[in-house]
Parts: structure tokens; C-alpha cells; sequence
């Protein structure tokens, strides 16, 4: 019973963090932006402007790693899959997460992207979010379609980016994941923590990691900055 | 206890570069804010070792040397792992996860990758690159190791070409994958920087460290392979050798890894350190050759500008400064003066007015410097490069470890690395099995 009421209260303390995020951001009404940046927040630890996008390269860092994830529905999917032929910002996070530097400054962010894309519309269809649970014993199928309810609840969705909410069957199928991705956690003595790396990594269309980003670079506006200079690269901007 | 804002503001950088509520933090005051720190008691020094003709096993090694409290082997040496062959083994650095160690050598080029996340105590070579010049299009020398997000930024010393200064940036991910080569700007080819007050770029490379929320990088300019791979006397005897050292820093974008301004800095820039304060917008640098201590700062109209702020020792002695260690509340930066075997403690609390309050001889000749994060341990080693280090009994090679109470460095305990038949210490970093759970 513990282990439950933990479980719900680290679900609503993500979710009400990500809430925030998602109620309190300035979003609209926006002018059509000229860069994708101007639509998004500005984070707060950032006293720089992003650069022009398409005025610097994204090289290829690495492929992204396949493996087997289970959706909100608790269906069988590859990743591979999912991240072939868009653009992707994948991050992993673990719902009990409770350090506000953590998981919910990324999720917070997600949201902040997420919602700011309701003003790009070029964005629909092209980029999409992918989070993925590094704690599948408890970021169960159920814990995380309660976790993006806020998202598979709203009444915009269809014209936001797409955001995929994944977890693994276990160790088996998400280890190689991380590894993949190069996402470091440490099952540490402490039980309910799992001490990790804040990571957000962009993804291109054929799957190669081309940036990574850490805390100090997660910023809205750079990431969108460097989506859009991937749509560039491709000629789609 | 009471914390100050600067304290807090340091520990709350190493917490956010962890990801973690405060748990383990930090290690020495140096590293790239991307990694973990030891914050507490570190537990071992790692020392990037230069093997020696006629000494043991005659190879590179990574000394490791136990520091942990109330252990029976603290102060001794507890393993050594050797790489097969000399390499003029200089830096290494941590990938940002901190698991990894990547050592370099200037003479080769080769990269050796240590674990040191498995057991701590006992690192061992995890891969080797063999082919960072081919990876990179002809930069030689891979020095400094700075971690960023899954991937690893060298600076080369020098190149294939012709062997001298001109070098480049070389990026690799964490699996030791070639990512991109960033060739540093040159008069000929500025790649859209700007030169500050009549900056000449001279294209040179050393150290790169940044200032993420700034999106500031910056990099300082050394020799190429045919200086420091040269007797230290005949070098200074060759006019025109002297006149290969690099003359300038250069600000890059963090982001687009495009330079944007060249200051003019005489007399060989090397090692770069930012300080760790929220609102603390400049970095420290020691010019070799004219002894002189630079800040590179950020001006009130946004502006980064770099000045010349202090003498380090007497210049016209020729002190040659080397490694530096910032504290980690912003108040003291430690110099070391390989010539005369000194470090000197400079109070930094004005950035732009510091001086000296304290200076020690460590032994006839010294070079890296490394403290916790409290600033209560200091380590020093002696080596600078195998052929510029002193000759006979002045060639003492050790890692002397002090504490330091604020007014005094007091020994704690030396190691002798020619007696234990070793070689010439140089780097040192620290680890902890707190870091990894």
C-alpha cells in the first residue's frame, strides 16, 4: 500500500510541476514567428539568444539505439520506429522524480515546447516528444497514462506536436536503451531515488543523435532552434 | 554552520550538474560544470604518469593513490596501470557522466580511455584510439579533455603538417567516436571571428573551458609538437623556436562552435579557469612566458574584453607559470612557478585587482595543482613535459599532498614516483565509489 500512495503522490507531484509548465506559460496569442524560437519560452538559467538557426551545423554524434517500449496503451513498440521519419526530442525521467532540477525541469520543459508549438504549425507532424520511464517497476502502463493524462486530455492536441509517453517491460528490454543513448542512471542504496544525468537528446529523421543536451542547454528556444536547423538542413524551412 | 551565497551558489551548480538533490559532490574546483563533483573526501588521485628509458617497466601509467581516511594503504600507491609504451602523457579529463577517463599523448596521439566507474581503485583501460590525427584531418597532440553532453572536447597542440602551433578543436562522443574537428581561427582565415585591439591569430591551441550560461567558450594558445617535444635548453637557445608560441585566446560560441573574437594574450596562454559565482562573468589565464596573470571578463556593455592584472612572481626571472586552481568560492586562485618550484596563492575577490598573499616551495621544480572542493587538501605533482623538466637532482618527480588551513599548506604525505620506479607525475584527477551508488 506504501508503495502505491507513493506512487500517486510522486505522479501528482510530476504532474502538478508539469502543470505549471503547462497553465502558467506565456503562449498566446503569438505573432507568427519569423524563427521557431520566438514561439517559446525563454528558460530561466539562460542570459544568452539563441543563435540564427541554420547559420551552424548539427553533426552526427551517434545512432540512436533500438528497443522495445510498451505506450500508454500498453502495446509493444519499437523505438526505432516510432523516431523513423521525424524529428525527436527523447528524454528519459522517472515519475517519483521529486528533485525540482530533475525530471520536472525537463518535463516542464516538454510542456513549454509542447504547448508553444500550437503557434508553429509546420511543427504538426514533423517533431515530436518522446519520454521515456527509466523506472519501469514503478512508471508502470497505468502510472504513465496517468502521468500524461494532461496531454491525452487536451482539447488542442491535434494541433500541438505529437508526445509519446513510453515505459519498458524491465532491466531486459530498457538497459540497452540507456546504453544506447548514452543515458547514465545508478540504482543507488536509496530505494526511491535513482540518481541520473538530465539529458534531452534531439534526434534526426534517420535516427542519429544530433545533439545532446544537458542542464544548462535546456532551453526551449535552443532546442526549437536546432529543430528548425535540422528542417533547414533537410529543406524543409 | 553558516553558508555564504557564493557557497551556496557553488553547491547548487554541482546539484544541478548531478541532476540530484545534493548527495555527493565534488572533487576539485577545475572540472567541467557538466560532471558530477566530489564536494566531500576524495578517495583516490589518479596520476597520468610519463613512463622513463631505464625505470620500471619504462611505460605511461595511470598511478592511482589511495586518499581515504583511516585506510592502511592512505598516501600509498595501490595500483598502476600501464599503456604499453611512452606517449608524452600529459592531460586527461572525465566524460560528463564521470565514469570514463580519457588520457592523451602529445607525442603520439594516442587516447587511452580508462573505466573508473567499475571499481574505482583499480581503473583499467577500457579503448584506445589509435587514430585521432586521421579522425581529425591532421591535429596532433590531444590535451585537454573537457566534457560536455555525451561527448568529449580535445584540444590539439599542433598538427601533421608541418608540426608547429596551428591546431584544432576535435570533438568525440562518449564512445570514442569521432564527432567534428573545429580548426582554430588564423589571420588567414578568421571564419568570421573578429581581432581584438590588433590581435594576430596565430591559430594555437592548449586549454578550453566555458561558461554554459553565457554560451561562452574560451581557448588559450600554447607550442607545436616540434617545441615541446624538444630539449627545454636548446629551445630556449633557438631564436626562432621562441618565436612559435602562441600570442592569443579566443572566444568562441559554446553552441555553434564558431570563434568570435581573438585577444591578443603574449607569451603563451595556458590553463583557463571560470569561477563558479552565479553572476560571476569572466576566466583566469597565465601567460608562460611574460608571467603574467590575465582575466577574461565580460564588460558592462556585454562585451567580453581580456586584460593583463597581475605579475605572477617576477616576471624578468622568467617564474614560468603552469597549472592554476581556482577555489570554489571565488576568492583564491592557486599558481604554480615551475621554475622556481613555488606556488603562490593570489587573492581574486576583485577580479580585476588581484595579488599574492602567500607563496610555499613545494620542491625544485612543480607543475599541476589540484584541491578538494573545501580547498583543505592541495596536491601538487612535478612534471611539465619530459624534456623541459630539470635535469640531475632537480628533477624531483613526486605527488606531495598538504592541507591547507587558511594561512599555511602543511605536508601530509609525498609520494616519490622515481623512487617507486614509476616515472614523471603529472595530472592529477580524483575519484570516489560515492559517485557511482
Amino acid at each position: 500500500m506504501r508503495v502505491q500512495v507513493s506512487l500517486v503522490t510522486g505522479v501528482l507531484v510530476v504532474a502538478v510541476l508539469a502543470a505549471i509548465g503547462l497553465r502558467l506559460g506565456p503562449f498566446a496569442p503569438a505573432p507568427a514567428p519569423d524563427y521557431f524560437s520566438a514561439a517559446f519560452v525563454k528558460g530561466a538559467e539562460f542570459e544568452f539568444d539563441p543563435p540564427a538557426p541554420g547559420s551552424y551545423g548539427l553533426p552526427a554524434i551517434k545512432s540512436a539505439p533500438d528497443g522495445e517500449v510498451l505506450d500508454i496503451h500498453g502495446e509493444t513498440r519499437s523505438l526505432a520506429e516510432i523516431t523513423e521519419g521525424k524529428i525527436s526530442l527523447v528524454s528519459f525521467v522517472y515519475l517519483m522524480c521529486g528533485d525540482v532540477n530533475g525530471c520536472p525541469l525537463a518535463i516542464s520543459t516538454l510542456y513549454n515546447i509542447y504547448d508553444g508549438s500550437l503557434n508553429v504549425p509546420e511543427l504538426r507532424g514533423e517533431v515530436q516528444l518522446l519520454t521515456v520511464s527509466f523506472d519501469p517497476a514503478r512508471d508502470t502502463v497505468e502510472a504513465i497514462e496517468a502521468f500524461h493524462y494532461p496531454v491525452t486530455s487536451d482539447p488542442d492536441a491535434e494541433r500541438k506536436i505529437e508526445w509519446d509517453v513510453l515505459t519498458t517491460s524491465g532491466p531486459e528490454a530498457l538497459q540497452p536503451i540507456l546504453d544506447g543513448y548514452g543515458q547514465t542512471i545508478d540504482l543507488s542504496n536509496n530505494q526511491e531515488l535513482i540518481s541520473h544525468l538530465l539529458r534531452i537528446y534531439l534526434v534526426d529523421r534517420k535516427g542519429v543523435i544530433r545533439n545532446v543536451y544537458g542542464l544548462g542547454l535546456i532551453d526551449p528556444r535552443l532546442l526549437m532552434t536546432d529543430v528548425e536547423t535540422l528542417m533547414m538542413e533537410e529543406g524543409r524551412r | 554552520m553558516t553558508i555564504n551565497r557564493r557557497q551556496f551558489t557553488a553547491l547548487t551548480a554541482g546539484a544541478l550538474a548531478a541532476g540530484l538533490p545534493f548527495r555527493v559532490f565534488a572533487d576539485e574546483t577545475c572540472q567541467s560544470p557538466y560532471m558530477p563533483k566530489i564536494t566531500g573526501q576524495e578517495e583516490y588521485v589518479y596520476v597520468w604518469t610519463l613512463g622513463v628509458e631505464g625505470m620500471g617497466d619504462e611505460q605511461d601509467k595511470l598511478v592511482t593513490i589511495d586518499l581515504r581516511p583511516g585506510s592502511e594503504t592512505r598516501g600509498q600507491v595501490i595500483n598502476s596501470f600501464s599503456v604499453g609504451g611512452r606517449n608524452e602523457a600529459h592531460h586527461a579529463g572525465f566524460t560528463s557522466d564521470r565514469r570514463y577517463l580519457w588520457t592523451g599523448g602529445l607525442d603520439t596521439s594516442r587516447i587511452f580511455i580508462f573505466d573508473v566507474h567499475t571499481d574505482p581503485s583499480t581503473p583499467t583501460l577500457h579503448k584506445t584510439i589509435d587514430t585521432f590525427v586521421k579522425d581529425s584531418g591532421g591535429c596532433v597532440g590531444p590535451h585537454t579533455f573537457y566534457a560536455l553532453p555525451g561527448r568529449v572536447m580535445i584540444t590539439g597542440l599542433s598538427n601533421d603538417a608541418d608540426h608547429g602551433g596551428r591546431t584544432a578543436l576535435v570533438e568525440y562522443n562518449d564512445d570514442g567516436d569521432h564527432v567534428a574537428t573545429y580548426w582554430m581561427p588564423t589571420a588567414a582565415d578568421m571564419q568570421g571571428a573578429v581581432a581584438v585591439d590588433g590581435a594576430v591569430a596565430d591559430g594555437y591551441g592548449y586549454d578550453v573551458r566555458a561558461l554554459i550560461r553565457k554560451n561562452v567558450m574560451l581557448t588559450s594558445s600554447f607550442t607545436g609538437w616540434s617545441n615541446y617535444m624538444m630539449d627545454f635548453g636548446q629551445m630556449l637557445g633557438d631564436a626562432e623556436a621562441m618565436k612559435r608560441f602562441g600570442t592569443t585566446m579566443v572566444q568562441w560560441d559554446l553552441h555553434t562552435r564558431q570563434p568570435k573574437k581573438v585577444f591578443n594574450v603574449p607569451g603563451a596562454p595556458l590553463e583557463i579557469r571560470f569561477p563558479w559565482g552565479a553572476n560571476a562573468n569572466y576566466a583566469f589565464s597565465t601567460a608562460a612566458l611574460t608571467s603574467q596573470l590575465w582575466l577574461i571578463y565580460e564588460d558592462d556593455a556585454g562585451e567580453w574584453q581580456a586584460k593583463a592584472v597581475a605579475d605572477i612572481g617576477d616576471p624578468a626571472s622568467i617564474p614560468l607559470p603552469v597549472d592554476i586552481s581556482i577555489g570554489a568560492d571565488d576568492q583564491t586562485l592557486w599558481i604554480n612557478t615551475f621554475m622556481d618550484g613555488k606556488t603562490r596563492l593570489f587573492d581574486i575577490s576583485d577580479p580585476h585587482n588581484p595579488h599574492q598573499v602567500y607563496e610555499k616551495v613545494i620542491a625544485s621544480q612543480v607543475n599541476m595543482v589540484s584541491q578538494s572542493w573545501d580547498g583543505k587538501r592541495v596536491y601538487f605533482t612535478s612534471s611539465l613535459l619530459a624534456n623541459w623538466d630539470k635535469k640531475g637532482e632537480d628533477d624531483q618527480q613526486y605527488l606531495k599532498a598538504y592541507t591547507w588551513d587558511g594561512s599555511e599548506l602543511v605536508e601530509d604525505f609525498a609520494v616519490d614516483f622515481y623512487e617507486q620506479q614509476l616515472g614523471r607525475a603529472h595530472l592529477m584527477r580524483f575519484g570516489s565509489s560515492e559517485l557511482y551508488g
